[in-house]
C-alpha cells in the first residue's frame, strides 16, 4: 500500500499534442497523487479534452508522455484502456439501446466489469432497465454514462465536462453522487470543467489550462496558501511587491494585488500600510485563466510543487 | 464484443431476413411454375430425348414465356447488392463518428482496431450467408431456364458468387466512406456512387465485352444454309453457348462463341475484381482507424 500510494495516479512529462501545425497541448508537465480529487479548469480550446483523451489512450502524444499510476499511457493498448475510466463530453451513448443494453454493453466490453454495482447503481436511480436511453432525461443519460464509467472498475476516473448539459438539480445530483463513489471506493477522479464555482467545493487538486499550457498545478490548499491579495498604496511599484504580480486593480489611492507569495514571503516583504488577505478560489482561477498563454512556463516553475507541500 | 456487434446489427439483420424471405417467396414461386411448365410443355422430355437437337420451337416457347417474368427478380437483384451493402456498411464506422459514439466504444477494455475487426468479421459473415441464401434460391429458381438458356452470361443473373461479392464490395466501401466522411447518410450515398464503379465493370466483362470468346471451324453434316447465330440450339451443339457470329467458307462454318464452360472464369474474375476493392477499402479503413489517433 504504502509503495501504491507514493506512485502518482497521474503524471505528466513534457507531454504535447500536436494537430497539424497546431498544438493543442504543449510542454505539460505535473504530478498528481493517487486519491486526489482534480479539477482541470480553461476555457474552451484550451487542451482539457486533449489532456483527458492523451490520458485515457483515445489519442497518442506527439511528445512526452502521461502516466497512470506509473505506467505510461499508450493509445488504444488493452493496459491503458482498463486503467481509465472515461466520461467523455455531452455521455455519448447508444439511443437505440435499451438501458439494459447499455448495462451488457459495457460488460462484454471490460474484463473487470462489475455487474453487480452497475445493476444496484439503476435502481438506486430509478431507472428502469427495459427503458430506451433516447427516453431517459438528461440527467438520467449523464447517470448511465456515468455508471458505465463506475462499473468499468478502475483506479482513476476522467470525466469531461460532466455537467455542463444538465439543469442545476441534476448537476448537484450528479456530482454529489460522483463523490460518493470516488470516496467510497478511493478514486482518483480528473474533473474537465468551466464551471469555476462547481469545482471550488469539490476538488482538493487544481490545473489550469489556457491556450495549450499548463498554467497551474498544485493541491488547493497550497495554492490558496501561495498566493495572497494585498491591498498596498497606489504608488507602490510591481518589483516591491513579493513574488509575481497575477492582478492588480487600481482604485485612485490603493491598488488590489494578487500576487503569487505564500505567508513568510509576504512577511519579509512587508511595509507600513498594506493590508494582506488569503486569495480566494475563483479569484486565483480567473487570474491564471487571464493570463496570456506564453508566460505560462514561467508561472508554472514559480508557483508548481514549490509551495506545494 | 461478439453480443456488442449482434446488438448494433440487429436491424439490419432483421431488415436482411425480410429481404431474403421476399425474394424466396418470388423465386420459389416462379421455379415451381417453370419446372411444371418445363414437363408440362414436354421440354424435358424433348431434351432427354435429342439434347437439344429437335427441340427448336418448344425451347423458344420457353424461353419466350419466362424471359420476361425473371426481369422483375433481376432488377432487384441488380441494385440491391449497392443498396444493402452500403447502407449496412456506412453506419459502421460512420454513425460511431457522427453521434460521437465512438469516445464511448473505443475507450472500453478493447482496443479499436480489434473491435473494427470483430466488428468487420462477424458482419462479412452474415453478409456472405445472406448472399449465399439468396444466390441459392435464385439459381434454383433459374435451373430449368439455364438449361436451356446462354450459360455464361448468367452472373448478369445473380448465380455464382457475383451477388456475394458484389455486396461485400458495396459494405467495405461503405465502410471506408462512413470512416472518411464521419457521417451515415453521406458515406451511404458516397459509397453506392463509388460501388458503381467495380459493378460496371463486372458487368461489362461478364456480358457484352465478351472477353473470354473462342473461334472454331465447324464442318457442316447437314448443310450450312439454315445456320445461323441465332440457331436454336447453337451450331456448337451445346445449349449453353452463346454464338456471337458464324461465316460460312464451303462446307464449313468459322463460329466466334463464348463457351458455356467459362461461366465459372467469368465469376472468378468478377469476384476477383469485387474482393479486390472490398479488400483494399477495409484495409485502408482498418489502418487509417489504427493510425488515427492523431
Amino acid at each position: 500500500m504504502t509503495l501504491e500510494a507514493s506512485v502518482p495516479a497521474l503524471r505528466a512529462d513534457r507531454l504535447g499534442k500536436q494537430y497539424g501545425h497546431v498544438w493543442g497541448l504543449r510542454d505539460c508537465s505535473f504530478e498528481v497523487p493517487a486519491g486526489s480529487v482534480v479539477g482541470l479548469v480553461g476555457p474552451n480550446g484550451a487542451g482539457k479534452t486533449t489532456l483527458l483523451a492523451l490520458t485515457v489512450g483515445l489519442l497518442a502524444p506527439t511528445e512526452g508522455q502521461v502516466a497512470v499510476f506509473g505506467e505510461p499511457s499508450r493509445a488504444q493498448t488493452e493496459g491503458t484502456l482498463a486503467r481509465v475510466s472515461y466520461l467523455a463530453q455531452d455521455h455519448p451513448l447508444y439511443r437505440n439501446f435499451t438501458v439494459g443494453d447499455m448495462l451488457r454493453f459495457g460488460r462484454s466490453m471490460n474484463p473487470r466489469w462489475d455487474h453487480a454495482l452497475a445493476l444496484g447503481r439503476m435502481e438506486a436511480l430509478g431507472i428502469p432497465l427495459a427503458r430506451k436511453i433516447k427516453a431517459l432525461s438528461g440527467g438520467q443519460q449523464a447517470q448511465v454514462a456515468l455508471t458505465l464509467a463506475l462499473a468499468k472498475r478502475t483506479p482513476l476516473l476522467a470525466l469531461d465536462e460532466p455537467v455542463a448539459s444538465l439543469d442545476p438539480v441534476a448537476r448537484l445530483e450528479f456530482m454529489q453522487d460522483v463523490m460518493a463513489e470516488v470516496a467510497d471506493k478511493g478514486l482518483t477522479v480528473i474533473i474537465a470543467s468551466h464551471v469555476i464555482a462547481e469545482l471550488e467545493r469539490l476538488c482538493d487538486w487544481l490545473l489550469v489550462l489556457t491556450g495549450g499550457r499548463l498554467q497551474l498545478s498544485g493541491p488547493l490548499d497550497g495554492l490558496l496558501a501561495g498566493h495572497a491579495v494585498l491591498t498596498v498604496p497606489r504608488q507602490t511599484q510591481d518589483a516591491d511587491l513579493p513574488g509575481a504580480v497575477l492582478s492588480r486593480t487600481d482604485s485612485d489611492r490603493h491598488s488590489t494585488v494578487l500576487v503569487a507569495a505564500d505567508q513568510a514571503h509576504v512577511a519579509a516583504a512587508w511595509q507600513p500600510g498594506w493590508l494582506s488577505e488569503p486569495a480566494g478560489f475563483e479569484q486565483l482561477v480567473l487570474a491564471y485563466l487571464r493570463r496570456p498563454p506564453v508566460a505560462a512556463p514561467a508561472g508554472r516553475s514559480m508557483v508548481g510543487e514549490g509551495t506545494a507541500r | 464484443m461478439i453480443w456488442v456487434t449482434w446488438r448494433q446489427h440487429r436491424t439490419q439483420a432483421v431488415v436482411c431476413l425480410a429481404l431474403f424471405c421476399a425474394v424466396a417467396i418470388a423465386a420459389v414461386a416462379l421455379g415451381a411454375w417453370m419446372r411444371s411448365t418445363f414437363s408440362s410443355d414436354g421440354l424435358g422430355a424433348c431434351l432427354a430425348r435429342s439434347g437439344g437437337a429437335d427441340c427448336t420451337s418448344v425451347i423458344d416457347a420457353f424461353t419466350q414465356k419466362f424471359n420476361g417474368p425473371v426481369i422483375p427478380l433481376g432488377v432487384i437483384l441488380f441494385a440491391l447488392p449497392g443498396f444493402l451493402g452500403a447502407a449496412v456498411g456506412a453506419p459502421l464506422l460512420g454513425s460511431e463518428l457522427e453521434r460521437g459514439t465512438w469516445q464511448l466504444a473505443w475507450s472500453q477494455t478493447v482496443p479499436r482496431t480489434r473491435w473494427l475487426v470483430t466488428q468487420l468479421a462477424l458482419v462479412v459473415g452474415g453478409l456472405v450467408v445472406f448472399g449465399a441464401a439468396v444466390t441459392a434460391v435464385v439459381t434454383w429458381a433459374r435451373g430449368p431456364l439455364d438449361e436451356v438458356s446462354m450459360r455464361a452470361q448468367t452472373p448478369l443473373n445473380f448465380e455464382g458468387l457475383y451477388l456475394t461479392c458484389s455486396l461485400l464490395c458495396a459494405f467495405a466501401l461503405g465502410v471506408l466512406a462512413g470512416l472518411l466522411l464521419r457521417n451515415t447518410i453521406g458515406g451511404m450515398v458516397v459509397a453506392y456512387i463509388a460501388w458503381e464503379a467495380p459493378s460496371l465493370v463486372a458487368t461489362l466483362l461478364s456480358g457484352p465485352l465478351h472477353i473470354l470468346t473462342v473461334t472454331k471451324t465447324i464442318a457442316c453434316t447437314n448443310g450450312c444454309a439454315r445456320a445461323s447465330a441465332s440457331s436454336i440450339p447453337p451450331v456448337t451443339g451445346n445449349l449453353g453457348d452463346q454464338v456471337l457470329s458464324l461465316t460460312r467458307t464451303g462446307n464449313h462454318l468459322i463460329v466466334t462463341y463464348e463457351p458455356a464452360s467459362r461461366f465459372w472464369t467469368l465469376q472468378l474474375i468478377d469476384a476477383g475484381l469485387f474482393l479486390a476493392v472490398a479488400a483494399a477499402a477495409l484495409g485502408t479503413a482498418i489502418w487509417l482507424l489504427h493510425r488515427r489517433t492523431t
